[in-house]
Order: structure tokens, then sequence, then C-alpha cells
């Protein structure tokens, strides 16, 4: 950063002198002085839009409290952030939020995670103080990833925000005036009807419960107490870098073992690892990659593991399908082949067994939901074992599912021991482990495509240029003398200015990484809520350091996915591939 | 063997209101007034929207934003002829209220509520009838704007003159 530059100012904040950059706000100037200030509508880097008027200061000699999230500190301000006159205004501003907000945090999802609830303990708020305004408004659930309550919603305008600035979908906004306004998509109709991805981004910045994830828990309890079933479950790269976090444990926690423990001990009949699939996704998109270089298919490819971005491609950019690995996203895959060759080595039913994913994600829920993703039950009735249709995914739960879970069965999560996944379909690779990560897609297939068309492993495993948090990262690798251009970018605003380039017909590169989610799937809008970049970041430390400690690091080296070849699918892009492996993307119009 | 470069952090600021996708501020407010105004019946259908939305290169829900926050802008189709009671403080203390009423039910509207929506148009589109917050014409109240025209201190018996000499003269 260019602080070192940056001319700093003094001023003073409840009596005591204080330093600053230049240009920071009054709230900036006041968290790096470790001084607390309340905020509901700001989200930092995203929006601030002083709306709340939560954030208030008293400035000497300003006639009134200003909003310390919009005001610029400037030298010599003595400020006091605390004090009867703050206290007071703080408190009222709960108390009007609350005139409209419905009194059901009992049954709320975000029952004890919602930040107007913390604000109305913390403001010492202890009555109604105002009647209601507004008319009841009923909640949206029709579509399977995010579920809306604007009777919930207190207009900070978050969500807003983080659609159009984070990731360029902008499916709502505010609509109408005064008491009528509210957030809504084109025509107000319901957000399955709408731009909206599913990516989930405006769930975890939510601060109540307005916009959540769609809860499948009860149905998943409902499957696992059915003892016809067999309720098998597959957890996502992801998962446990945030699970630990999620259920109270310092973020960036690396809880592998114990969520593996937490599964079994919730009755899931296997416990599996979408890792597994992850490890066969390079295969056959390696294989894909290599494939179109070789016959002058369509280049850039581009990765197609996020169902956020792949309902953005198809909403937004149609034109540009064919750039689209044809490959299946790891949940899907790992459906498929359990459906399938796993239900056959096992000798259960296919139709009686229940695929659980544990994702970091709403827009999964979505895509289990398309309806092109029965390919087992497709395989089976060409196989002439007739049955009622199923999907290869039953229930795609988030992190934040499977927290309420683990808490709900009683499960004291920190004190389990660290076990293992089951095999077959448990065993991977640091490659896959990887994929959590903005730029693991990419790291983990060169480290495979490379080996294959080289003959011998990349000279350095770890790619550093196609790691970090930087929106588009871009990486030149020498693939037996051919320069292979690669890029990865992360948001879906950052994608746009990628497939621009490809419409423009200016993009240098072979393949393309893109994730919905910032940082990627360790950023996912199925992850514990209220995020930042700090968090984010330990994540991603949870998931190299993973990686980093695993004996085995590149995909083609699992040995259940080369049993799986060879028992089952015979070969990379081979005839069985095709058919429970791969898919087709439909131009969507909204 | 590796290069690398970074373009367009992820952590980006906000950019401002106006911005779009390029084109030029308020050009949004524009297009949707000329759009109204080459409407037959003065509104944004569902189509007309998408087509501003294409032309402006803006999101379709901030065109729906836009269209929504101003009251100048008709979602729904309007009448030939426009009826507006002023329903601000001293008009209403001047019994707009009672105009309010005379001229729905003269016109056939049944069921009127304007605290839920300000606006309401006759089946056969020949009038629309809908209230307004103040013309700023206080001194003057009541007042009733017929097709853009301020009628000041009206009566319910001049409104009703006007409304039948019009509903003589009008067809769509």
């Amino acid at each position: 950063m260019n602080q070192i530059t940056t001319a700093m100012i003094q001023l003073t904040i409840d009596g005591r002198p204080v330093s600053t950059p230049a240009g920071s706000t009054i709230l900036e100037a006041c968290r790096a002085s470790g001084i607390k200030v309340p905020t509901l509508c700001h989200l930092e880097g995203v929006s601030s839009n002083a709306s709340c008027g939560l954030c208030v200061v008293e400035v000497e000699g300003a006639k009134s409290l200003v909003r310390s999230c919009v005001q610029a500190a400037a030298p010599g301000m003595n400020i006091r952030t605390g004090g009867a006159r703050v206290m007071e205004a703080r408190r009222t501003v709960v108390e009007l939020l609350l005139a409209n907000h419905p009194e059901n945090c009992l049954s709320c999802l975000r029952n004890g995670s919602c930040e107007l609830q913390a604000m109305a303990e913390l403001m010492g708020v202890r009555n109604k103080a105002f009647p209601r305004t507004k008319k009841v408004t009923y909640p949206d659930r029709v579509g399977w990833g995010v579920m809306r309550d604007n009777d919930k919603c207190i207009l900070c305008g978050r969500c807003v925000a983080v659609c159009r600035e984070m990731q360029s979908v902008s499916a709502i906004d505010f609509i109408g005036r005064g008491v009528r306004s509210r957030v809504a998509p084109f025509l107000d109709k319901p957000l399955s009807e709408s731009t909206c991805v599913s990516c989930g981004q405006c769930t975890v910045v939510c601060p109540t419960g307005a916009l959540t994830e769609r809860d499948e828990t009860d149905e998943v309890f409902a499957a696992i107490n059915d003892p016809s079933l067999t309720v098998i479950v597959q957890t996502a790269p992801a998962i446990r870098a945030s699970l630990g976090e999620a259920l109270g444990m310092p973020a960036g926690s690396l809880v592998t073992g114990k969520m593996a423990a937490a599964l079994r001990r919730l009755d899931f009949d296997h416990v599996f690892d979408t890792q597994f699939s992850a490890d066969l996704t390079i295969m056959e998109e390696g294989s894909e990659l290599l494939s179109r270089l070789a016959n002058k298919g369509t280049l850039p490819m581009i990765t197609s593991c996020s169902p956020g971005w792949i309902s953005f491609i198809e909403t937004f950019y149609p034109a540009l399908l064919p750039h689209l690995s044809t490959c299946k996203s790891p949940q899907q895959m790992f459906g498929s082949i359990a459906k399938t060759y796993w239900a056959q080595k096992a000798g259960v039913d296919p139709s009686k067994v229940v695929v659980v994913s544990i994702m970091p994600c709403t827009a999964k829920k979505f895509e289990a939901k398309r309806p092109e993703m029965r390919s087992a039950w497709e395989w089976w009735q060409k196989k002439g074992k007739k049955s009622a249709p199923y999907f290869d995914v039953d229930f795609a739960l988030t992190t934040r599912e499977l927290a309420r879970m683990i808490k709900r069965a009683g499960i004291d999560f920190t004190a389990l021991p660290d076990e293992q996944f089951d095999d077959p379909l448990g065993s991977s690779t640091g490659a896959a482990t990887i994929f959590g990560a903005t730029g693991g897609v990419m790291e983990a297939a060169l480290r495979t495509a490379y080996e294959v068309a080289v003959g011998k492993p990349l000279p350095s495993l770890e790619l550093m240029a196609v790691r970090g948090f930087e929106g588009i990262k871009e990486a030149t690798i020498d693939v037996g003398g051919t320069q292979l251009k690669v890029a990865v970018a992360h948001t879906l605003k950052n994608a746009r200015v990628v497939l621009d380039g490809i419409a423009a017909g200016t993009s240098p590169y072979a393949f393309v990484e893109i994730m919905s989610c910032p940082g990627g799937c360790l950023g996912g809008g199925g992850q514990p809520v209220a995020p930042n970049w700090e968090k984010r970041e330990l994540r991603r430390t949870a998931i190299y350091t993973e990686d980093r400690g695993l004996p085995l690091r590149k995909s083609h080296e699992n040995e259940s996915v080369k049993a799986l070849y060879t028992e089952f699918l015979e070969k990379p892009l081979g005839h069985e591939s095709h058919l429970l492996l791969h898919t087709k993307y439909t131009q969507k119009t909204v | 063997m590796e290069t690398s470069s970074a373009t367009s952090p992820a952590t980006s600021t906000a950019r401002p209101l106006d911005e779009g996708t390029g084109v030029q501020p308020g050009a949004l407010l524009t297009a949707l007034e000329e759009a109204q105004r080459a409407d037959e019946y003065s509104h944004l259908s569902e189509e007309t929207l998408r087509a501003v939305a294409l032309k402006t290169g803006e999101p379709l829900s901030r065109v729906y934003s836009v269209a929504t926050f101003y009251s100048f802008f008709n979602l729904k189709p309007q009448g030939k002829h426009t009826i507006v009671v002023c329903r601000g403080t001293a008009c209403h203390t001047r019994g707009s209220l009672g105009l309010l009423r005379e001229a729905t039910s003269r016109l056939g509207i049944a069921g009127f509520k304007e605290e839920e929506e300000p606006t309401c148009t006759t089946d056969d589109r020949l009038f629309t009838v809908r209230t307004v917050a103040c013309f700023g014409q206080c001194a003057l109240a009541p007042v009733v704007a017929i097709d853009g025209t301020i009628h000041s201190r009206m009566t319910t018996g001049k409104l009703c003159t006007i409304i039948d000499a019009m509903r003589k003269g009008a067809s769509r």
C-alpha cells in the first residue's frame, strides 16, 4: 500500500490524540484507533450510503451529530463517540428501525446472528417505542437459492450494493418511495424471475433475516431418519476452512477431521468428499483443455464449477457459452457418480440413495435442481432399471445450514476427534482442496495438464501467480515450448471485464477460471455471514495450508479416481463421462 | 516460467450513482420522460422499460427503481384527460376530499384508496384521477388541475360541470 506517502492528519477522538491518513472518514479514524462505532448500512469497500444513522458522533462546533461513515476526518477535529447525546440518538435510530420490524426473532434464521438484534441489545432498547407505519409484506420463497422477506428489511441497501457493485448483476434495487419503498427486482417480481444468479452475496451481507438461503435442514434430518434411505454426504473444499468459524471458532480454523466426525454423528450413512469429484473434474477438464488446444476448439476455455457464474453467462453473455467447459461442477459429478458407479458397487438401489452436499454456496441449491441434472436416473433408465425421476444431488446445504444441524443435534463440535472420510468417494488430493480459493481450479488443472502434456511435473507445484485476491490475475506457463496464457477472475464484475475482452476478440488467453464470489468459494454466498477481507484471507491460508500438508497434491495421483476410470469410466472424455460428467448450457432470458 | 500481472482489484469501491455503464449521467431520466411522452396512454409499459434499459445500458432493476420513485412516471395506462386533485393541508381544510370523492364517483371509479395508490383510471381510459401532495397554490385552495390547467377555488358544482362537458366531447 502507499500509506507511507499519504499525509497524516492529527485530531482528537474521545479526548485522545489520534493520527490518521488524510482522506479517511471519521469512522475509519475511529476504527483504526480501536474505538468502536456501530454501523448497519455501511459495508466496507462496497457501500456507504449513510442511510441508517447509527454511526453518528459528536463533532465539536458542528450543529448536529454527524454520520461518521461519510464525514471526512479533518485536522484538529474534536470528536466524541459516546456521551448522552450520541447514545440517545443511536437508540432512537434502532427504535425507529424496529417500528416496522416484525417481532418474530425466535423463529428467524438469523436469530443470534442478526445485526439489528445485536444493535437493539447494544443500544439498550427495552420497549417498542414507535408504532408500525408500513403495511405487512409477504415473503418471496419461490426460487431454490435465495429467499426474501421484505418485512424484515431495514432498507440499509447493502444487498443492492453488492449485487450492483461487486457482482454487476443488479437484480435488485430500491423501488417506490417513502413508506412504500422496498428492495425488489424489476417489476417487483420474485427473485427467481429476475436476473438474480443466486450467488447469495446478498445473504452474507444482509444484517437481518430479509435475505437468506432456503433452509433445507428439516428435509435432510427427515431423510436421515428414514430407514429406507441411504443418505450420503459430500463436503465442498471450502467448508473445512469455514465450518469452524460458523460454529464459533476463530476464522480460518481448519476443521477437516472434526467435520467428518460431526457428519458421522449426524448419522449420515457415508461421509464422502466433494474433493473426490474435484479431482475427477480436473481429469475431465484438463483433458478437455488439451483436446481443445490440439483440435483448435473454442478458446479460451472457461471453467464451469461455479453455478452463479453459469447463470451469469447464460443470462448476460449467451453468445459466449461455447467457451464454457462442458464439465459439470464437482457437486454434480459427485451426484451422478454416487448414484451410478458407487450405488452399483455398494449394491444399493440408486433411487433410494439420497445425496446431500455441503456447499459454501446458495447457487448450488439452484444448480442441483436444474432439470438436466438427472444423469444418473437417465443412465439407469437406459440400463432398464425403471423408476420415478430423481436428481443427482437431492439437497445442497450451505455451511450455515450444516452449522445449524450440528448445533441442533447437540454435538460439541470443538471437542470432536479428527476422523477420516469414507472410501472410495472420500479420498482426494491437495489439488482438490485448493478449489476452494480463487485460482485454485486453474492451479489444480495446470498441475495435471502440464504433466500430461510435457510428461514431467510442473517445475514448481505452487503457482503463486494465480493465487491471491487480485480481481483478475494473469500468468503465462511454458508448456513444452508453447506459451499458455491463462487468467483467473473472481466476482462477476471482474468476470465481465474478461468476457468483454473475449467478446471483443482481444482476449489473449487459452484458459480462464471464473468464480462468482469474492475470493472464490471461501467467500461464497453460503458461508458464515458478515465476511470481510481479513476473514477471507484467513480461510484462504487454511486452504493452502491443507494442500501443503497432504501427501498427494495432483489430481491424477488420486487412487480412487484412477480406480473409477479403470472400473467404470474407462478414460476422460469417454462415453460414460459424456453421459454422466458433462452437460450443456442454455441462454437464459429474463 | 510464470509471469503475472494484475488489474481491477476485487476491493474496488463504489462508483458514482449515475456513471452507469458509461452513458451520460441523467440519461436514464431523460429517456424515461421521452418514452412516456411518446406513449399513446402516457405510460411506461414493461416493453418500454426494457427498451429504455437497452438504450441507456442501465440494469432493468435500476430503470424500474427510477420509474417507481418519481410520481411523474406512470406504470399504468393513463386516461385521455387527467384530473389532479390537490390533497395538501390547505386544500384539505377547504374541502378537497369532497372534490376527490365527487370526481371519482361521477366517473364511476369505485374503491379509490388514495393512501394506497394515488391514481386511478376509468375502464374506458378517458379519465385519470390522481392526487398530489401540494401544488404550491395554497392561497387559491382548493386547487384542481385538469389536463394541465390549474383551476382555483374549485367547488363540487364547478367540477361536475367541467367533467360533464369533457365527457360529452371525449372519445378515444
